[in-house]
């Protein structure tokens, strides 16, 4: 199995009369890890939206499917869940309301659903956690519980908006682990990262994103370059030896 | 079905004039307004746990309010005064599809736009009830504002259960997305799900039942009754299957009690004010038990 490309060709978005983003062409390729990085507030949650259809965008967005595809199928792990904390709402709840066809999650399961569900929570480290609510789970636990239901059905086009920004380091791991175990399948994961040293160990390729495409292509040189170092506000008062990953490695950039 | 409800209503009462049964089931209008509650208790409870999920108490409330127009407007029009459906319909869909539309396209927060719709909503239907109130006997009006089971006939009836079959055909196999556009768009849409869409399907399921449960429990206190049960099965339950089941039952006996006790005890009190009361007592009971009981106080709130 390979996960699709996507073309992006003149891709724009403006809100309100504000532009959001303008002129992006971007091929993402397939079956690849494609990190988007950019400042906060620089439109990647916007972008993404767009690739997935979720905007009203001017220019052009295709995702090429592979020929063997006949679900077509995205996963998507959202940047948080903005709910009512005291619902009595469960993991089991939450992963049937997602899974379910058209069986109601308080009648359960669909048939095969559990056994997925238990598989997914394996995998993200929340054995244990299917009859807690929503509320009572940590902003980690909540944020794997998403990506857990990313993996139902297996997807063939994973989209991450800034996933980690409430993991512990357990947690990371498992979404790392996760990812590079998905990228071995072939699926085309688009992260939209913060932690530039994930950046630099994962991604293919990479796309640099403030209000309108600063840089596609591999991370290195990227991450390198002195455009970079201004963009993420790095002072580099060395700048002939101190990489942009040294400084990195320190921590989150925003 | 007429033949049927007669057969329910002939059936009750003899047991009851045998005395197996309150004397209050020897009445016939006391036998339609249970039929009604025991629709509109499960329904009215189900659905409520989705009004409290997605925070739409308050557009509820401004579709009984606009129920009170529907009636005014069907009497001036010329419909039976006792049952102006087809005003009442046609204008909670209107107002509640253009209310929605409005939502999707203005920067107004959404509890700011309902707030204008009710307020709107409330001033139009007083008026227009003022101005109809000398044409017909207020005792109509009451019975339409707070409920009355004296009134209740075999075309409310109808349309009841015509209400509780298209909200069951739309209400269970839509809920989880229902739910999930509401819990998270992005995802939803990511998941196919076309989130606007089931934005105006739970429109339009409130709407439906809103203008179908007046008889009963009046334009008034309708959205009371989306409201009240769920809030009292979700301070004691931690499961969903717990707060959909919790919240049918204490609105379904909310409603049997409210239609039997002024009955039993020659209350003059309105079947809806009644059936409202009795669900509060349920919230405040739950309310104690999650204050004293700390098992209840599992989710963080």
């Amino acid at each position: 199995m390979s996960g699709p490309s996507i073309q992006c060709q003149q891709l724009g978005l403006s809100l309100g009369g504000v532009d959001i983003l303008s002129g992006i062409d971007l091929t993402i390729p397939a079956g690849e890890i494609h990190c988007v990085i950019g400042p906060n507030g620089g439109g990647k949650t916007s972008f993404v939206r767009s690739l997935l259809g979720q905007m009203p965008h001017s220019g052009k967005v295709e995702i090429s499917w592979q020929a063997d595809s006949t679900q077509n199928t995205i996963g998507y792990v959202p940047q948080f869940l903005d709910f009512d904390k005291s619902l009595p709402i469960s993991v089991y709840d939450f992963m049937a309301m997602v899974c379910n066809h058209n069986r109601p999650a308080f009648a359960g399961f669909s048939r095969g659903k559990r056994e997925l569900t238990e598989t997914a929570l394996e995998r993200v480290g929340l054995v244990g956690k299917s009859k807690t609510q929503l509320g009572s789970l940590s902003g980690g636990e909540r944020q794997r519980m998403l990506f857990a239901q990313a993996l139902i059905p297996q997807p063939e086009l994973l989209i991450l908006d800034e996933p980690m920004t409430s993991l512990d380091n357990r947690g990371e791991e498992i979404f790392l682990s996760l990812i590079e175990e998905l990228h071995s399948q072939g699926v085309t994961i688009v992260w939209i990262a913060h932690d530039l040293q994930q950046v630099r160990d994962l991604a293919a390729t990479i796309s640099c994103i403030n209000r309108t495409l600063v840089y596609a292509g591999p991370p290195q040189p990227f991450l390198d370059s002195d455009e970079a170092a201004k963009l993420f506000r790095f002072t580099r008062p060395h700048a002939d030896t101190i990489s942009l990953s040294e400084l990195a490695s320190t921590g989150p950039t925003q | 079905m007429t033949d049927f409800y007669e057969w329910v209503r002939t059936s009750l009462q003899a047991l009851a004039q045998q005395g197996t049964l309150p004397q209050a089931f020897e009445y016939g209008f006391v036998i339609n307004a249970l039929l009604c509650a025991l629709l509109i208790g499960p329904l009215l409870g189900g659905v409520g746990t989705m009004v409290v999920a997605k925070r739409m108490a308050f557009f509820s409330q401004s579709i009984g309010n606009a129920a009170m127009t529907g009636v005014a407007i069907g009497v001036i029009l010329g419909e039976s005064y006792t049952e102006p459906y087809i005003s009442m319909f046609c204008f909670c869909i209107l107002f509640a599809l253009l209310l929605n539309y409005t939502k999707g396209r203005t920067q107004l927060s959404s509890d700011t736009l309902i707030g204008v719709f009710l307020s709107v909503s409330l001033a139009v239907g007083a008026s227009l009830l003022l101005f109809v109130s000398a044409k017909v006997n207020t005792h109509i009006l009451e019975a339409v504002l707070f409920g009355s089971v004296l009134t209740v006939s075999n075309t409310d009836m109808n349309v009841l259960l015509v209400v509780t079959c298209v909200v069951l055909a739309l209400g269970i196999p839509l809920f989880n997305n229902m739910l999930l556009a509401s819990l998270n768009p992005s995802l939803a849409r990511a998941r196919k799900i076309r989130v606007e869409l089931m934005e105006y399907v739970f429109v339009l399921m409130i709407t439906l039942l809103t203008v179908a449960c007046l008889k009963i429990v009046g334009a008034v206190l309708v959205e009371a009754l989306l409201l009240i049960p769920a809030a009292a099965a979700r301070n004691v339950i931690t499961s969903l299957r717990g707060f959909v089941i919790l919240s049918m039952i204490i609105s379904t006996v909310s409603c049997i009690a409210g239609v039997l006790i002024p009955m039993q005890f020659d209350l003059p009190l309105p079947s809806g004010g009644a059936i409202i009361m009795v669900a509060a007592s349920f919230f405040v009971i739950t309310t104690i038990m999650r204050a004293v009981f700390p098992a209840y106080r599992t989710a963080k709130n």
